[in-house]
């Protein structure tokens, strides 16, 4: 490749993204000894529901609305994404308390905190529009208490919430396109900054109370 | 197909001041604080040590 080349902004990028995450750390294959704790599965807990959801969202999407409505495997798929959506709560709720409670912020992973709120964030929206896919009295009446919630908030101007299309369309692309980029971001920076190391490991290194936190390597 | 349980009758909340949750939201959250417990809690199993921190 010729020295040229290595001015281009795809050369530039790709020795930016290197050496930002090099291959051995964007996948590894060994975690820190401290990462023998239960509580940390429930990340990976929370992404396969959220792989389950997306995949069951696609077959929901592709077939419509009188196929999980009214055949008996439309049914299941319905209920498939329905459960993943009640796992994927659960799990990322009880990861967000294990990661409050060992400040998972410290030592510079301010975003990987940051990013793990928005997607919290963004993810309910996208778990409350979806009820308009029943198509029944029974979403309306969400809908009518959304647009009343939005209303109070003082962006009901923005958001029509009984806008049935508008709202299914939020749910099926919008929101969930969101999520993924912003959880591939989170994934990203943990990978970048390593798993947060526990309070003990800081006291013992620097002697003193931790405030930081201990980045990467320390 | 029947359903295993009946669903079809209003669910039982549980009031207090400006608190109106049902019961078995209740008790989700109950099952989420054990689930918590006892992933900080038991014992995890340590496998070969492989050059690890």
């Amino acid at each position: 490749m010729s020295t040229g080349s290595e001015r281009s902004w795809s050369a530039r990028l790709r020795r930016r993204a290197v050496a930002a995450l090099p291959p051995e750390k964007l996948l590894p294959d060994a975690q820190p000894a401290y990462v023998a704790s239960w509580i940390y599965v429930f990340g990976v807990l929370t992404l396969s529901s959220l792989a389950v959801i997306i995949a069951s969202g696609c077959i929901l999407a592709l077939k419509g609305p009188a196929w999980w409505h009214v055949t008996g495997i439309g049914h299941f798929f319905n209920s498939v994404h329905l459960w993943a959506v009640e796992l994927f709560f659960f799990f990322m709720v009880v990861h967000l308390w294990g990661k409050f409670w060992m400040a998972a912020w410290r030592g510079g992973r301010a975003r990987v905190w940051m990013t793990g709120a928005i997607s919290f964030l963004v993810a309910i929206p996208c778990a409350l529009t979806g009820y308009v896919s029943q198509q029944n009295f029974d979403s309306q009446w969400i809908s009518t208490q959304a647009k009343d919630a939005m209303n109070a908030a003082g962006i009901g101007a923005f958001f029509n919430l009984l806008n049935f299309g508008q709202m299914y369309s939020y749910h099926v692309l919008l929101l969930p396109v969101a999520i993924v980029a912003i959880v591939i971001g989170h994934i990203l920076l943990v990978r970048r900054h390593g798993v947060v190391p526990p309070f003990e490991r800081e006291r013992l290194l620097t002697g003193a109370a931790p405030t930081g936190g201990l980045r990467e390597g320390e | 197909m029947a359903a295993i349980f009946d669903l079809n009758h209003h669910a039982a909340y549980l009031h207090w001041h400006f608190i109106d949750v049902s019961v078995s939201n209740v008790l989700v959250i109950a099952v989420m604080l054990l689930v918590f417990a006892v992933a900080v809690l038991a014992p995890f199993p340590h496998g070969r040590s492989r050059g690890s921190s």
